[in-house]
């Protein structure tokens, strides 16, 4: 190119009179105004100062530089677009962020790749972007929305979660988690486990063993060594910690199915129950699937009383039985529980007696879940009663549960009178046709509920026809009510005067 | 009666506190704030609903609109129901199979509790059968033991190890049943598994069935909703469009008709133009024709004044020549003019030269005579203050030589009558009694009597009425020489009118002052003080106030004692002016103070005029009478009416006499010459002819008492010699003088040198 010029630059003064390029046209004017075209040569064109050496005559530069087609400023990149490589590249080693400008910042962000050591990006990296890209190279699915929409705290929760899971005591080395502990302490604000893993004693025994012995008395032979990994140190440490959701058992068994994979002993309820009691930040607490009988379910409930956080307890497919149940009876008139589940835990009719008692005068629980007890309608009209003092109750399932004509024949009268629930499940229950017509009384008189199950539940499909219509009418208001909260008064004023004059 | 929302919110409040802030606070909260709140949200809306109804259903009138408005909303709405329906069955849809697999789990629950409970019954009855067994078997050793017999024996146990085999094939029978019973178990759980999966597949096939139907749905409803929109979008559009057109049609038939109107509108002012033009044109060529006659006219004037200008030429050329002649004349008496010009003007300098110095002369002299002017006023006021100086000085030397020179006389004239006295008692024994002469009480100048002050004749007039009920007007002339139509009573009567009518003339201050002293002296302390307000001083102006109060009675009388009460009213007005004017009358008063003395002088001269004539109209007597019945009847009202007027007059007969400022007025002597001839003539002629002789007589009787004086003295001294004699003698003869005369010399002549 450069060799090619100076011929071209002799030809110029025919090319630039006929070529229509502006800074042709310009060179004779500027030619002749003397020295002073070299500097603005400079410092309008970074990039030709080593075509400078060879083109001794400036003024001929110009002239090709105004003739070069291909000229253009990006040809080497801007100092501190080097830089900002280079950080990059040695961001491992030498992490510098927070004292760039703004905008650099983004740009450096941007560039990092996503697999850092979390000692390095941990607690400098605040960007979305980085961690948005760090979760979606590591998880196919991410729900930002059940993580408090930071990608971060996905990110955090998520690799936490995945060493928890994958965690086998003895074995794994208890540091991995520990040693993250300060680095994802200020991000973890749930922890959702699906699976803990028993510890694996003999590997190659335990098969041969298993297959020697099925019965449930080996069970009890192992279970003081069968212990999980206890979480009081980690839950300890995570500060935020909002929401923990356990499950001690094993996922996808399969045919490896073995007893001993689901077993919570003592030692971890005992574990388990300092751990939830030290953390105060804790609001919802779910143990399920875990085979937690009457006793352990006392240990826990007990030190869950008074809880000053705790919002939502979930135990279901349990074992608590009606002595838990009466536990939970009176976790209910010790904290401000709002959520309560105790779905399939053979809770029978006194433990239900006992729920609906501390139920009477209960202000903060919304939401009652007894699916799958068996209840029967000793505790169903129990809880009937209940709920005609209840003022705050909104959700109540009560599917499965034995349920027949009595308990229908109260819950009319309930739905006649309450104005707060929204939502009932009466499903998988015996209800009958007339029990069926009862309801449908008690829901045409009813103006706030929302939802109401009766499937399988021996009801004629007329009356269920009818429930539907009228929980379509009132959802219809609720979103009249929800759209324009304003004119909620309003119409009932304006219906008020005219009645009182009639 | 209430509205349903009412009755149904007490179970709301708990709910509401925590999620549902949708509700309006309530009326039967337990905070009272919030029960206002609600009340006034209450009322608020009351009144926004009446407001609508007056508005003529005005929530009607929104329906319908929204019906109208919005194919759109009505899609909106259906396909947000259909939407809900199938979202709702989708859930059921999904929902079902838990539902499903609940109610299996449940029948699995109830199934397995039968089960279980027949196969603990079955164990049970296993446990009693085979206990019974066992029970056999251990009673039957016993039996066993007892046997002696080997094939007995050996029977026994044979019969005993069957029934030990039974027992264990029982057992064993029992155990593979459960073992059994387990592998069937296995064999659900592995179903369970399977069906499980199978279940869960056909969950996720639901759901995802569910999530693509919906989708679907959403999609489908979407372009529903758009196609509404479009479809809403495009009737807008063609109705807009069908407005739009119908308007520009409107429009254009519009521009049409104007443009029609436009055209024959023109085609009238064409025509009109051209009428007009029409009409021009004639009156133009009527006009050119007019205008050509006159010119001719013109023409035939101008030829004639041609004529006339030439005879004026020539005329003029005529005159010309005459006067250049003049002309000629005229330069010579010009010059000649000029040259007397010149010599007057030497002559005008000359006097003007004249003049100036005259004038200067005449300025120079002015100032002089100026400068003497200034001095001889100024010598002339000396010389008058030197004058009134002089006056007064010779004033007291008059009074002075006056007083002495009347001493003198006096001294004289008592002398003489002493002496006259003396002649008379002594010497004709005849009773004398001393002449009384109005000269011999004067003492000093004859003056003018003093005139007396108002107060002094008040209180005279006070004195005088006081004992005129002792006196019984003894001494009715005793007062005074002043208004005789008058009596004492009718003015005193009048005066305490005044000052019970006019106390406000008086200061407070001396009011309070005035509440201890006599019921007189108080009345007078009043009067003095009214009359200085009024600016009454002397005799006459407090007579005249009288008199006044006369006249107007006369004048006033008969109306003001009709309706007495009438004057009240601005007689209370003129309170106020009234004390505005006693201001002025005093003010009046001061500044006319030295003014006084000479017109109160001619004031009386004028009065006493006015007096004579009013004595002249009717009697004293009657007067007096006349003037008692209507003093009494002068209402008190009145009073104030009649002051204010009398004050006026006062003020205007100062104010007249004001600039009448007369000199000292020469003293009349006329009565002085009198007076010293009256002093000169204290003993009668007759009476000094009587002296005359007497005096003779005893000069003849003086002369034998000289005469007879000498004798006496004579005749004295001749004893006196005598006794002398006689007692020198004695002296001689007894005393032992004739030692004593034996002194030397020496002795003798020095006594003398002493």
């Amino acid at each position: 190119m450069q060799d090619s010029r100076p011929p071209s630059g002799l030809l110029t003064p025919h090319k630039s009179s006929s070529g229509p390029g502006p800074p042709g046209l310009l060179t004779p004017h500027k030619s002749s105004s003397g020295p002073g075209p070299p500097v603005a040569t400079h410092t309008s064109a970074p990039g030709m100062v080593p075509r400078k050496r060879t083109t001794p005559n400036f003024r001929r530069m110009r002239r090709i530089i105004a003739e070069d087609t291909e000229w253009s400023l990006a040809i080497v990149p801007l100092l501190t677009e080097l830089c900002i490589e280079n950080i990059i590249k040695n961001f491992r080693i030498n992490p510098i962020l927070k004292q760039l400008p703004p905008e650099y910042q983004q740009k450096v962000l941007s560039h990092l790749p996503p697999d850092l050591p979390l000692a390095v990006t941990a607690n400098l990296i605040e960007d979305e972007g980085y961690w948005r890209r760090c979760c979606l190279q590591r998880w196919p699915v991410c729900h930002v929305s059940r993580h408090g929409g930071s990608w971060k705290h996905l990110f955090f929760e998520r690799h936490l979660e995945g060493l928890l899971r994958h965690f086998i005591p003895g074995t794994t080395d208890p540091n991995t988690i520990l040693d993250l502990l300060p680095l994802c302490k200020d991000f973890v604000h749930s922890l959702r486990v699906d699976q803990l893993l028993p510890p694996v004693h003999l590997p190659p025994t335990p098969r041969t063993a298993g297959e020697q012995s099925d019965s449930g008395s080996e069970g009890e032979a192992e279970e003081s060594s069968a212990d999980h990994y206890a979480l009081g140190p980690l839950v300890a440490g995570l500060s935020q910690l909002e929401e923990l959701d356990l499950v001690y058992g094993v996922k996808d068994c399969g045919m490896n199915f073995e007893w001993k994979l689901f077993l919570f002993t003592y030692q971890d309820c005992h574990s388990l129950a300092a751990t939830i009691k030290a953390c105060h930040t804790l609001k919802i607490f779910r143990l399920t699937r875990s085979h937690v009988d009457e006793e352990k379910a006392r240990i826990l409930i007990r030190s869950l009383l008074d809880h000053p956080t705790l919002e939502e307890l979930d135990l279901s497919h349990n074992l608590i039985g009606d002595r838990g149940a009466r536990g939970a009876a009176k976790l209910l008139s010790h904290s401000r529980l709002r959520v309560l589940n105790l779905a399939n835990n053979r809770v029978r009719a006194p433990g239900a007696q006992a729920l609906a008692h501390a139920l009477e005068h209960n202000t903060c629980l919304l939401s009652l879940n007894l699916r799958l007890n068996c209840i029967e309608d000793e505790g169903g009209q129990a809880l009937a009663h209940a709920l005609l003092s209840n003022a705050c109750l909104t959700t109540l399932h009560l599917g499965g549960n034995e349920l027949s004509e009595p308990t229908a024949t109260l819950l009319s009268q309930v739905l006649s009178v309450n104005t707060t629930l929204t939502s009932i499940n009466l499903s998988c229950n015996h209800i009958g046709p007339d029990g069926g017509k009862q309801l449908l009384e008690g829901v045409a008189d009813n103006k706030t509920l929302l939802e109401f199950d009766l499937r399988l539940s021996d009801v004629t499909q007329e009356s269920e026809y009818l429930i539907s219509q009228a929980l379509h009418a009132n959802r219809e208001a609720a979103r009249q009510r929800a759209l324009n909260p304003g004119h909620f008064v309003l119409p009932v004023t304006v219906n008020g005067p005219g009645k009182l004059v009639a | 009666m209430n509205p349903p929302g009412s009755v149904g919110v007490p179970e709301h409040n708990a709910d509401q506190a925590l999620s549902n802030p949708i509700h309006g606070p309530s009326i039967h909260s337990d905070d009272p704030q919030e029960r206002i709140q609600a009340r006034r949200l209450r009322i608020a809306a009351r009144v926004e609903a009446r407001r609508r109804e007056a508005l003529g259903e005005y929530l009607d009138g929104k329906k319908e609109s929204e019906e109208d408005h919005s194919k759109s909303y009505k899609q909106k709405e259906e396909s947000r129901l259909k939407l809900a329906k199938l979202l709702l069955y989708g859930t059921e849809l999904v929902t079902n199979i838990q539902v499903a697999i609940d109610v299996r789990e449940i029948h699995r629950r109830v199934e397995e509790e039968e089960i279980k409970r027949q196969r603990i019954e079955k164990l049970e009855n296993e446990v009693k059968t085979s206990q019974d067994k066992f029970d056999e078997i251990t009673s039957k050793w016993k039996e066993g033991k007892q046997k002696r017999i080997p094939q007995e024996l050996w029977d026994m146990l044979n019969t005993q190890q069957l029934h030990c085999a039974g027992l264990i094939e029982d057992k064993n029978k029992l155990i593979s049943e459960l073992q059994q019973e387990l592998k069937i178990k296995d064999d659900q759980y592995v179903k369970d598994l399977k069906k499980q999966s199978d279940d869960i597949s056909l969950l996720l096939e639901r759901m995802e069935e569910q999530v693509k139907s919906m989708m679907k749905a959403f999609r489908q409803e979407l372009l529903h909703i758009e196609k509404a929109f479009e479809v809403e979008r495009q009737e807008l559009l063609t109705n807009n469009k069908k407005k739009w057109e119908w308007a520009l049609q409107a429009h254009s038939s519009k521009e049409l008709e104007y443009l029609v109107n436009r055209m024959k509108r023109v085609e009238e002012y064409e025509q009109q133009l051209n009428k007009q033009r029409i009409w021009d044109r004639e009156e133009f060529i009527i006009i050119k024709i007019k205008l050509e006659q006159d010119v001719q006219i013109l023409e035939q004037q101008l030829q004639q004044m041609k004529a006339t200008y030439q005879l004026n030429q020539e005329k003029l050329e005529y005159n010309f020549q005459v006067l250049k002649k003049r002309d000629e004349e005229s330069t010579v008496i010009k010059s000649q003019q000029k040259r007397k010009i010149n010599r007057l003007h030497d002559v005008l300098n000359n006097l003007r030269s004249k003049y100036a110095k005259q004038i200067k002369q005449f300025q120079e002299e002015n100032q002089s005579l100026t400068a003497d002017y200034k001095r001889l006023v100024m010598q002339f006021k000396e010389l008058q203050k030197s004058i009134r100086h002089f006056a007064l000085i010779d004033d007291e030397k008059f009074r002075e030589i006056w007083l002495m020179n009347e001493e003198e006389a006096k001294v004289l004239i008592s002398r003489a009558f002493e002496v006259d006295k003396i002649i008379h008692t002594q010497h004709l024994g005849l009773p004398w009694t001393a002449p009384d002469f109005w000269f011999l009480h004067n003492v000093g100048p004859i003056s003018q009597p003093l005139q007396k002050s108002a107060t002094q004749i008040v209180e005279e007039v006070l004195r005088q009425t006081e004992e005129e009920g002792e006196e019984a007007a003894s001494n009715p002339e005793s007062y005074l020489d002043l208004p005789k139509q008058i009596s004492s009573k009718t003015t005193k009567r009048i005066l305490m009118l005044l000052c019970d009518e006019s106390g406000f003339l008086i200061e407070s201050k001396l009011l309070s002052l005035l509440l201890p002293l006599e019921k007189t002296e108080c009345y007078l302390l009043r009067l003095d003080a009214i009359f200085s307000a009024l600016g009454i001083e002397s005799e006459d102006d407090l007579y005249k106030l009288v008199n006044f109060f006369f006249k107007y009675q006369a004048h006033h009388g008969s109306s003001s004692q009709t309706n007495p009460r009438d004057g009240t009213g601005t007689e209370r007005s003129s309170l106020a002016s009234g004390v505005e004017r006693f201001s002025m009358a005093t003010a009046v008063a001061q500044s006319s103070l030295e003014s006084v003395i000479p017109r109160t002088s001619l004031a009386s001269a004028s009065e006493a005029a006015e007096q004579t004539s009013l004595e002249g109209g009717d009697g004293g007597e009657q007067e007096e009478k006349a003037a008692q019945a209507p003093s009494r009847l002068i209402h008190p009202n009145d009073v104030l009416k009649v002051l204010e007027a009398f004050v006026m007059g006062l003020r205007k007969s100062r104010d007249f006499w004001a600039p009448l400022k007369v000199g000292k007025d020469m003293r009349d002597d006329s009565k002085d010459s009198k007076y010293w001839e009256a002093l000169s003539t204290v003993i009668p002629t007759a009476k000094q002819n009587l002296w005359d002789t007497f005096y003779t007589a005893l000069e003849r009787y003086h002369l034998v008492l000289t005469q007879r004086a000498k004798l006496l003295v004579e005749n004295e001294s001749l004893e006196q010699q005598n006794a002398e004699l006689q007692s020198l003698l004695q002296q001689y003869l007894h005393s032992k003088i004739n030692s004593e005369l034996q002194v030397p010399p020496t002795q003798v002549f020095r006594v003398p040198t002493k």
